[in-house]
């Protein structure tokens, strides 16, 4: 495909690495000398100097041939004339980061279809969904949601006293038992391998895992998650009552959560008291931890650090985590940071830039790949599969089919059953596949089912 | 620098150069001058090293900056160690040096020669000595990025270290469409010169010869007296064209076969390399009016052919230069200096190294008269950036550095002090002869072992263009 990325921002980089390892023909647009050299010495990608508004640029990089326009810079303006001009050339497909509610709300004059914007992304929206995700589960620091909420995507790590500890493969496969759950992929020290049955599970390593959502508990009970002490109503806190803490907050009022969401501003404690139902709004300093005590934090189901300042969002969570709360979510904006959090001792961390990205990711390879996740710390995706009718790919056993080699298929769901494959198992038209797939065999992937 | 990597890739350059080493045989088996044996033997050798270094030296680290520079300084030299292998067996050339030196020449294009009597080899080891020529011109690292998968991620940084000039185009978004692209265009163009060569009367082995080394700006000949030998203008008239279309740039090229034509016009370096060609030509052919040729035609069709085999680093010729006035022989050194366009298959600074220089000389005394005034570097309608002004700025003096230090070199070896010099301006803007004992009718065998040495590094350090060989030299880049 010829995708066209205006801005090379954080967004944008990100998503010109992906693509391009995949084997995209990636132009990169962007109006700083720098940034273009920075991307074209580092990646297999085409930069273009000059403003994504304009269609001189466009032209120059080629826009009458782009499937897909990728406008992400951090003005919105640019953005959405991008975009503009992108269906004016009859580019397929347009992306447009927007972060300015104007545009977004329901009563916007000016709306998606007006703008010709076939998807419109707010970080700082992408970022709030996926804590409050993030927060609905207990022990798991990823997770994704594929075929309806049906099937779960979780990923757990190691700790010295988790039960899994030492044990290889084939040995947790024999007390697994009933349960049905397939390990598809363990990370360890920045390495993602797809393990086979002599793979040990050791402390530090992060496992992922494919389950129903039914299993869920005993994979739990399994995991010696304790669940115990919370038989009440779960308990969440929120530093910083920002966009992102207010829709936090929303979100896990809905899932019947309490709330507590500490913010400094006087004032803005007032405006989220007024627009948010449930959730206790408290004015003090995050960093004051008295307040916190008072307040309970030591008995929190989850601690969620969503301030603008990465570095009080780390401190804070870690001094939470000290007092006892159970869980802690980090919002942080470097990427530099995100890879040291875990090694801290926060459980997740989120960047709202790194989710935009993922959503686009999804949006744009749209087609036999219905849903995708992309896993923290790696390049791997989970991509959720429909086998259309004239796939090559029916009615034969797996074990006779060439499945790529890095990439794994967790489940196979049809209608409401599902099934955790071996090699016996033939794929059916209609069927949903799970496939857990390292960078290099997503692209191999998406054509063994075409 | 990671070592390991850079001897794997070296590996799989090898295994690439033995397949290379098999396609004379089918003309050694038509013309039975029995070299096959040695080509086989020369490909088996390349072949086991290489399989050795990639089977051995396994890594999954990715290629940065610094391994580019190795991969691509090395592999070069590499493929004239290894390309060496089939004179030197088949017993054509005795003295590996003398093979050594041969190769070289052919892969950085150069086309100097150390053969005395080149009608005397065996046909098969001509046509290799030729497509050394038609590999380099293009770049073996562009044309392994088009077939060889497992560069492509790093693929920019052996790109950058090899196409000439001071930025790499790109044509397409991912580098190892824009290498295919070039290979396509060159292909291209070397078929339709092999044609219109044998209509003119080549044979098809001569034409295929011929076309491979002007494609490549090389100047390899299968005759003695090079082109001279054929004596037909309308054959002298075929080369001097393909010779300037080789000293295009290859962008330039596609496009126009993509039926944008207009952006010859359009593109500044081009129009600079044309106004030179034409005034260079024109110029000598003034010079030459006082008896040297007898009708006007013969003059503008040799002066016309040598000012462009010189221009684009060729190194063919047909009359011999040095029995024109010595004006001549001047404006021909400059033209030595200035080379090809970027991104060509030609040799020397680059026409738009020069163009640059010559644009911020203009700006520089500017200043001095508007102090005040902001006035930038453009090419074409874009300001050139700094750092690529600086780097050229940097490339001149390092250009003329290597000049001096080499023709010192060579003037120690005994030679005399316009042969030195003129040796060494051929093979570091690799045209091939030069001027006293080196000039076009004359050839390199009478240099002494330790001038071929250097002489053949110039040809590696001009072909790559000096940095990415000299930061092979800084202790630093060997550092972790």
């Amino acid at each position: 495909m010829n995708i066209l990325i205006v801005g090379a921002g954080q967004v944008g980089f990100f998503l010109c690495e992906r693509l391009s390892l995949e084997g995209h023909d990636v132009t990169l647009i962007d109006r700083d000398q720098e940034q273009i050299n920075e991307a074209q010495d580092r990646l297999n990608v085409m930069g273009v100097l000059g403003n994504g508004a304009s269609a001189e640029t466009m032209e120059q990089a080629g826009i009458k041939e782009a499937d897909i326009v990728m406008a992400v810079t951090d003005l919105d303006e640019v953005n959405i004339l991008a975009c503009l001009l992108a269906r004016e050339y009859g580019v397929g497909k347009r992306i447009a980061r927007v972060k300015s509610i104007d545009y977004l709300s329901r009563g916007a004059v000016l709306s998606k279809d007006k703008l010709g914007i076939d998807l419109m992304i707010n970080p700082d929206d992408a970022v709030a969904d996926e804590l409050a995700n993030l927060a609905g589960r207990v022990g798991a620091f990823d997770v994704a949601e594929f075929v309806e909420g049906q099937m779960q995507f979780l990923g757990y790590r190691i700790t010295k006293e988790s039960p899994l500890c030492d044990l290889t493969l084939k040995e947790l496969g024999e007390i697994r038992g009933m349960y049905r759950f397939v390990v598809v992929a363990i990370s360890r020290g920045g390495h993602t391998i797809i393990p086979r049955g002599d793979d040990t599970i050791q402390v530090g390593d992060s496992i992922f895992l494919f389950a129903h959502k039914e299993e869920l508990p005993s994979i739990q009970y399994m995991l010696q998650i304790e669940e115990e002490q919370h038989k009440g109503t779960k308990r969440a806190f929120i530093l910083g009552g920002g966009r992102i803490g207010q829709r936090v907050a929303r979100a896990l009022e809905e899932k019947n959560v309490s709330v507590r969401l500490i913010e400094r501003d006087q004032q803005r404690c007032e405006e989220l008291s007024a627009k948010l139902k449930k959730t206790m709004v408290i004015h003090a300093d995050g960093a004051d931890i008295r307040v916190l005590l008072d307040e309970g934090v030591e008995n929190a189901d989850v601690f969620i650090a969503a301030t603008e300042n990465d570095e009080t969002n780390i401190l804070c969570a870690l001094l939470c985590k000290r007092q006892g709360a159970h869980r802690t979510l980090c919002l942080v904006n470097r990427p530099e940071y995100l890879d040291l959090a875990p090694s801290l001792g926060v459980d997740a961390c989120v960047s709202p830039r790194l989710s935009a990205a993922g959503a686009i990711l999804k949006f744009a390879r749209r087609g036999n790949v219905l849903s995708l996740a992309t896993i923290e710390g790696s390049n791997s995706e989970v991509l959720e599969i429909e086998v259309k009718s004239d796939s090559s790919v029916i009615n034969t056993p797996l074990k006779d089919l060439n499945f790529p080699r890095g990439a794994i298929i967790g489940a196979i769901v049809h209608g409401k059953s599902y099934d955790i494959p071996d090699g016996e198992n033939q794929l059916k038209v209609g069927d949903r596949v799970l496939v857990f797939a390292l960078p290099e065999a997503i692209s191999k992937v998406e054509r063994f089912f075409d | 620098m990671n070592i390991t990597l850079t001897l794997r890739i070296l590996g799989a350059l090898l295994l690439f150069l033995a397949i290379a080493l098999l396609t004379p045989l089918p003309f050694s088996w038509f013309y039975h001058d029995g070299a096959a044996g040695s080509f086989m033997l020369a490909a088996a050798i390349s072949a086991a090293c290489g399989g050795l270094l990639f089977k051995f030296f396994r890594t999954e680290k990715e290629l940065s900056v610094r391994e580019g520079f190795a991969v691509v300084s090395f592999g070069w030299t590499v493929f004239a160690l290894f390309g060496a292998l089939p004179f030197v067996l088949s017993g054509a050339i005795p003295s590996y040096l003398d093979a050594f030196f041969e190769t070289m020449s052919g892969f950085t294009t150069t086309g100097s020669t150390i053969l005395t009597n080149i009608e005397a080899m065996p046909p098969s080891l001509l046509l290799w000595r030729s497509l050394t020529q038609w590999l380099g011109g293009m770049g073996i690292i562009v044309l392994s990025l088009a077939i060889l998968p497992m560069l492509g991620v790093g693929g920019m940084q052996l790109f950058k270290a090899e196409v000439p000039g001071p930025t790499a185009d790109r044509l397409k978004p991912r580098i190892q469409d824009t290498a295919k692209l070039l290979w396509g265009v060159y292909v291209l163009l070397t078929g339709v010169e092999v044609m219109l060569l044998m209509s003119a009367g080549m044979s098809f082995f001569d034409g295929l010869n011929h076309a491979f080394t002007t494609m490549a700006t090389g100047g390899f000949s299968t005759r003695n007296a090079s082109v001279a030998a054929f004596d037909s203008a309308s054959i002298d008239w075929i080369i001097t064209f393909f010779m300037f279309l080789a000293g295009v740039n290859f962008s330039l090229h596609y496009l126009a076969l993509r039926g944008r034509l207009g952006d010859f016009l359009r593109n500044e370096e081009f129009r600079f390399y044309f106004g030179l060609t034409v005034g260079g030509t024109i110029l000598i052919v003034l010079l030459n009016m006082q008896g040297v040729y007898a009708s006007f035609f013969d003059n503008l069709r040799y002066s016309a052919f040598q000012v462009v085999s010189i221009m684009t680093t060729t190194g063919f010729g047909t009359a011999d230069y040095e029995l024109w006035p010595v004006l001549c022989q001047y404006l021909l050194i400059f033209a030595m200096f200035i080379g090809g366009c970027a991104g060509s298959t030609g040799g020397g600074m680059k026409v738009a190294r020069i163009l640059l220089l010559i644009k911020h000389a203009q700006v520089q005394v500017y200043r001095l008269i508007h102090p005040r005034a902001v006035k930038l570097v453009k090419l074409g309608e874009r300001p050139v950036d700094k750092e690529v002004m600086q780097s050229i700025l940097g490339f001149f003096a390092i250009y003329l550095g290597a000049f001096v230090v080499a023709s010192f070199v060579m003037a120690a070896t005994g030679m005399d002090l316009v042969s030195a010099g003129a040796s060494v301006i051929a093979t570091l803007s690799n045209i091939g002869p030069g001027l006293g004992s080196v000039g076009p009718v004359d050839n390199f065998a009478h240099v002494p072992a330790f001038g071929k040495l250097t002489l053949s590094f110039c040809m590696l350090l001009g072909r790559l263009e000096l940095f990415t060989v000299l930061v092979l030299i800084f202790p630093s880049f060997w550092r972790k």
